[in-house]
C-alpha cells in the first residue's frame, strides 16, 4: 500500500511538471504576443476623456537620476508632484523606477512594462529600432504637441529627431561647466574670478595648486562620457560625417588636443579616475577644479557648504584660440504605448514633467537648465533660483555655441561607441600613442559602422 | 536404461528451474520502473531548466536577435562567431579569464588549505571563531563588498592611498580600479578574499575526517610536522583540493564576474573584462543575443573539456581512504 502510494505521489508529480511546463510554454507564447502589439497598435488622435479618475491608468518612468542621491529627491518630487496634481486628476498614476541606462532594456527583453524612459540621446537611434520606442507625432495629438513645443527652442526640439520624426523629447539637459574651489585657488596664490580662458592656461593652474597646496589641480575623468565630445569639438574637429557613416575624430587637432589633457595625468596634477570619483575628489575638497555637468549642482552646493569651501564656476575652457564648444549633457523622454488610453496618459505625464511646472522643478532642485529659457526670469517660476546662482547663467549663456552629443547609429553604434571610450581612456592613461591608439579607434569603429 | 531413465527426470527438472527464471525475471522488470519513475520529475526539470535552454542558446548562436519580447530572430547562419572571433576585447577577455583563474586558485586551494592546518589545532571554541571570521565574507552581498572596497581604494578618499602615502611608498594617488596595472588584481584579490572562507571550511571539514592514528604512527617513526602535512595530510585530503581545483577553474570567472561589472566595467579599456562579462554585455548592453550565445557555446566546448580533463587527473591524483 505504501509502495502504491508512493507510485502515485511520483506519477502525480511528474504529471503535474509536465503540465507546468506547458503552461510556461503558453505564458510565453502571450508575452511575446502582447509585446508584438505594442507600439504598432497605438493611435495618435486620443483625447484625456480616454482616461478615467475613478481607474487611473499606471505608467512607468524608468528614471537613471533617481538612482544619483544628487538628483534623487528632486525626480521623487516631480513624479509625486504629478501624481498629486494632474495625475489625480486625469486619472493617471506614474510610477517611478530607478534605472542604470540599462534596466529599462533588459526590463523590455523581459516582456515587462516600459512606458517612459529617460534616455541619454546617443542611445535614441538604437532604442527606437530595436526597442519600439516610438516617434511623438505618431501617438500624440499633433495640435497638443504643437502647442506644448511652442515654448522650447527648435535646436533642443531637433536633439531627439530621427529621419525627420521626434524620437523624444529633451528633458534634463546641461552643459559642462569648470567648478572651482575658491580657497585651495587662493591658497595657491590663484584668482577664482579669474578662471582659466584656455586648457593650456588650465594646466599651468593645475600644476601651481599642485605644487603649492598638495590637492590635485583637476578632477576629470578620461571617462567622464559626453564632455570628450565637446573637447573634440572645440579643438575644431569633428565625430562622424554628416551622413553618420565614418568616424572622423582622428586628426592633428584631436591629437594635440589629446596631448595636452593626458598631460594633467602624466604631470600628476590629475588623476585618471572615474566620472563618480572625480567628483567625490572634487566634492571631498581634494581638488580644485572640475569639469561636470550642472545637474551635480546641488550636491557640489551641499558639499561646498559642509567643507566649508567657496564655490566659484566658470565656462568650459577653450582651445588655442577656438572658444569652447560645449555638448549638452542629459536625457530625453522617449515613449512607448501599447493602447490609445495608454498614450494619453504618457502624454499627460510628459506634458507636466517638460512643461513650467516640471522645468522649476528639475532646474530648482536638482540643477538642469530649464529648457524653457523664460522661466529663468519670470519670477513666478525660477528668476529667483537663477539669481542666487549665477553658475546657471554661466550655463544658459554656453547654450548659444551648444552641440548636440552624438547620436550614434542605431547598428552597431553601442559597440562603435564602446570603442571610443575605450580608445580615449587608453590614450590618455596609458604609455599608448596617443595618435595611433585614436587612429587604431577610428579605424575599427569605420570598420564596425560599415558592416 | 539409466539414460532413458535421466533424461525424463533431467527434463522434469529444466522445465521448473525455466519457469523459476522467468518469474524472477518479470519480478526484476517489475521492480526496475521504480527507480525510473522517480528519476522522471528530476529527469524532466533537468530537462527543462537546463538542456532545453542549453539548446536554445546553442540555437541562437546562429540567429541575430535583440531578445525584445515580438521581434524575430534572423537566421544568420555562423557570423555571430566571425564577429565574436574578430571582437577587439575577445582575445583580452579569453587571456583576463585565464588570469582569474590561476590568480583564484591560491585563494581557492592554497591559502584555504594552510589556514585550516593551522586552525585545526586549536581550542574547539577558538577555533570556531576564527572559521567564522573566514566564513563572513562568503556570506555578505558582492555589491556591498565591492562599495566597501570603492571607498577603501578611492583614488584620492581611501583609506588605502592615505596609508600608502603616509609610508611614503607612493608619492601619487593610484587609481586602482582604473589603472590597468592594478584593476585585475584587485578583481582578483576582492574575489580572492570572498572565497578564502568558503574554501577554508571545506578543507576544515575535510581534516576532521582524517584518522589520527596515521599522525601517531608517523610521529612514532619519527615524522615531523611539515613531513606530516606533505604525506600524510596532503595525501588525505586530496579528493577535496582535487573538487576545489575543479570548482575554482570552472567557476572563478563566475565568481568575478560581479565585481568586474560594480568596480570596473570591464575597463579601464578592456583591460580587466572576463568572458561572463562580455557575454553580459553583447546580451544587454549591445543588445545581440546571438554573438553571446556563440560566445556561451564556445566556452561551454572548452570548460566541458576542462572539466573532463581535471576529472580524469582528479581520478589518479586523489586518495580515498576507504
Amino acid at each position: 500500500m505504501k509502495k502504491l502510494l508512493c507510485t502515485l505521489m511520483t506519477a502525480a508529480l511528474t504529471v503535474s511538471l509536465l503540465a507546468g511546463c506547458g503552461n510556461a510554454d503558453t505564458g510565453s507564447q502571450t508575452a511575446s504576443g502582447t509585446a508584438a502589439d505594442s507600439g504598432i497598435g497605438a493611435q495618435n488622435t486620443q483625447d484625456s476623456d480616454l482616461l478615467d479618475p475613478a481607474n487611473p491608468t499606471t505608467v512607468t518612468f524608468y528614471s537613471y537620476s533617481l538612482g544619483y542621491p544628487s538628483m534623487k529627491d528632486g525626480m521623487e518630487h516631480l513624479i509625486r508632484s504629478f501624481n498629486e496634481t494632474v495625475g489625480a486628476e486625469k486619472g493617471v498614476i506614474v510610477e517611478g523606477i530607478t534605472d542604470d541606462m540599462t534596466k529599462f532594456r533588459t526590463d523590455i527583453q523581459a516582456g515587462n512594462q516600459v512606458d517612459v524612459v529617460q534616455m541619454t540621446f546617443g542611445q535614441l537611434d538604437s532604442a527606437r529600432t530595436s526597442l519600439g520606442f516610438q516617434a511623438y507625432e505618431d501617438i500624440f495629438p499633433a495640435d497638443e504637441l504643437a502647442e506644448h513645443l511652442s515654448g522650447i527652442s527648435e535646436n533642443a526640439q531637433a536633439l531627439a529627431e530621427i529621419d525627420g520624426k521626434m524620437y523624444a523629447l529633451a528633458f534634463t539637459f546641461s552643459t559642462p561647466i569648470l567648478y572651482i574651489n575658491g580657497d585651495l585657488f587662493r591658497e595657491a596664490g590663484l584668482d577664482p574670478e579669474n578662471p582659466p580662458a584656455t586648457w593650456a592656461e588650465m594646466l599651468e593652474y593645475a600644476q601651481t595648486i599642485k605644487e603649492k597646496t598638495g590637492k590635485n589641480g583637476l578632477a576629470f575623468s578620461p571617462t567622464n562620457g559626453w564632455v570628450t565630445e565637446g573637447i573634440i569639438y572645440t579643438a575644431g574637429s569633428d565625430m562622424l560625417n554628416a551622413d553618420k557613416t565614418e568616424a572622423v575624430f582622428a586628426n592633428e587637432q584631436t591629437f594635440a588636443a589629446f596631448e595636452t589633457w593626458k598631460e594633467f595625468y602624466t604631470s600628476g596634477c590629475a588623476v585618471a579616475e572615474t566620472d563618480s570619483e572625480a567628483a567625490q575628489e572634487f566634492m571631498a575638497g581634494n581638488a580644485a577644479m572640475h569639469i561636470q555637468s550642472t545637474s551635480m549642482l546641488s550636491g557640489i552646493i551641499a558639499a561646498s557648504e559642509a567643507g566649508d569651501w567657496e564655490l566659484y564656476g566658470a565656462a568650459m575652457p577653450g582651445i588655442g584660440d577656438n572658444e569652447a564648444v560645449p555638448v549638452n549633457s542629459g536625457s530625453c523622454l522617449a515613449v512607448r504605448s501599447d493602447s490609445p488610453e495608454k498614450a494619453a496618459a504618457i502624454w499627460e505625464f510628459i506634458k507636466y514633467a517638460t512643461g513650467d511646472e516640471g522645468y522649476t522643478i528639475i532646474t530648482s532642485e536638482i540643477g538642469y537648465l530649464p529648457l524653457r529659457t523664460y522661466l529663468a526670469d519670470d519670477p513666478a517660476y525660477l528668476k529667483d533660483f537663477v539669481d542666487q546662482y549665477p553658475l546657471l547663467r554661466i550655463n544658459l549663456a554656453q547654450l548659444e555655441r551648444i552641440r548636440p552629443v552624438t547620436i550614434w547609429p542605431a547598428k552597431n553604434g553601442t559597440e562603435a561607441f564602446s570603442v571610443f571610450t575605450d580608445a580615449v581612456q587608453k590614450a590618455l592613461t596609458s604609455d599608448s600613442d596617443v595618435t595611433a591608439v585614436l587612429t587604431q579607434a577610428q579605424e575599427d569603429i569605420n570598420a564596425l559602422l560599415q558592416q | 536404461m539409466n539414460i532413458y531413465l535421466t533424461q525424463p527426470a533431467t527434463r522434469e527438472m529444466v522445465k521448473p528451474r525455466r519457469t523459476a527464471r522467468a518469474a524472477f525475471s518479470r519480478k526484476k522488470k517489475k521492480i526496475n520502473v521504480k527507480p525510473y519513475l522517480f528519476l522522471t520529475p528530476a529527469v524532466l526539470m533537468l530537462i527543462w531548466w537546463v538542456y532545453k535552454p542549453m539548446l536554445g542558446t546553442l540555437r541562437y548562436s546562429l540567429y541575430d536577435w535583440s531578445m525584445v519580447p515580438g521581434t524575430e530572430a534572423v537566421y544568420v547562419g555562423l557570423s555571430n562567431f566571425k564577429k565574436l572571433l574578430t571582437n577587439k576585447d575577445f582575445g583580452t577577455a579569453v587571456i583576463n579569464t585565464g588570469v582569474y583563474i590561476l590568480g583564484m586558485l591560491p585563494f581557492s586551494v592554497i591559502l584555504p588549505v594552510f589556514l585550516s592546518v593551522a586552525t585545526q589545532g586549536l581550542q574547539d571554541k577558538v577555533k570556531k571563531l576564527y572559521r567564522a571570521f573566514f566564513f563572513v565574507p562568503m556570506i555578505m552581498a558582492p555589491v556591498a563588498v565591492s562599495t566597501i572596497f570603492q571607498w577603501l581604494l578611492h583614488p584620492s578618499n581611501g583609506l588605502i592611498n592615505h596609508l600608502l602615502q603616509t609610508a611614503g611608498i607612493t608619492a601619487n594617488n593610484i587609481s586602482f580600479f582604473s589603472d590597468e596595472r592594478f584593476a585585475r588584481l584587485m578583481i582578483i584579490l576582492i574575489s580572492g578574499w570572498k572565497m578564502l572562507g568558503f574554501a577554508t571550511l571545506m578543507f576544515s571539514s575535510a581534516l576532521s575526517g582524517i584518522d589520527r592514528q596515521y599522525y601517531e604512527a608517523a610521529a612514532l617513526d619519527g615524522a615531523g610536522k611539515f613531513r606530516s602535512f606533505f604525506h600524510i595530510t596532503l595525501t588525505m585530503i586530496s579528493p577535496t583540493v582535487m573538487m576545489m581545483i575543479m570548482m575554482s577553474v570552472l567557476f572563478s570567472s563566475q565568481w568575478s564576474m560581479a565585481y568586474i561589472d560594480v568596480l570596473t566595467q570591464g575597463g579601464p579599456y578592456g583591460t580587466s573584462t572576463n568572458i561572463y562579462y562580455l557575454m553580459y554585455k553583447y546580451a544587454f548592453k549591445d543588445m545581440n543575443v546571438g554573438v553571446c550565445a556563440a560566445a556561451a557555446g564556445l566556452f561551454m566546448l572548452v570548460f566541458v573539456i576542462l572539466a573532463m580533463l581535471l576529472q580524469k587527473l582528479s581520478s589518479k591524483v586523489a586518495f580515498y581512504d576507504n
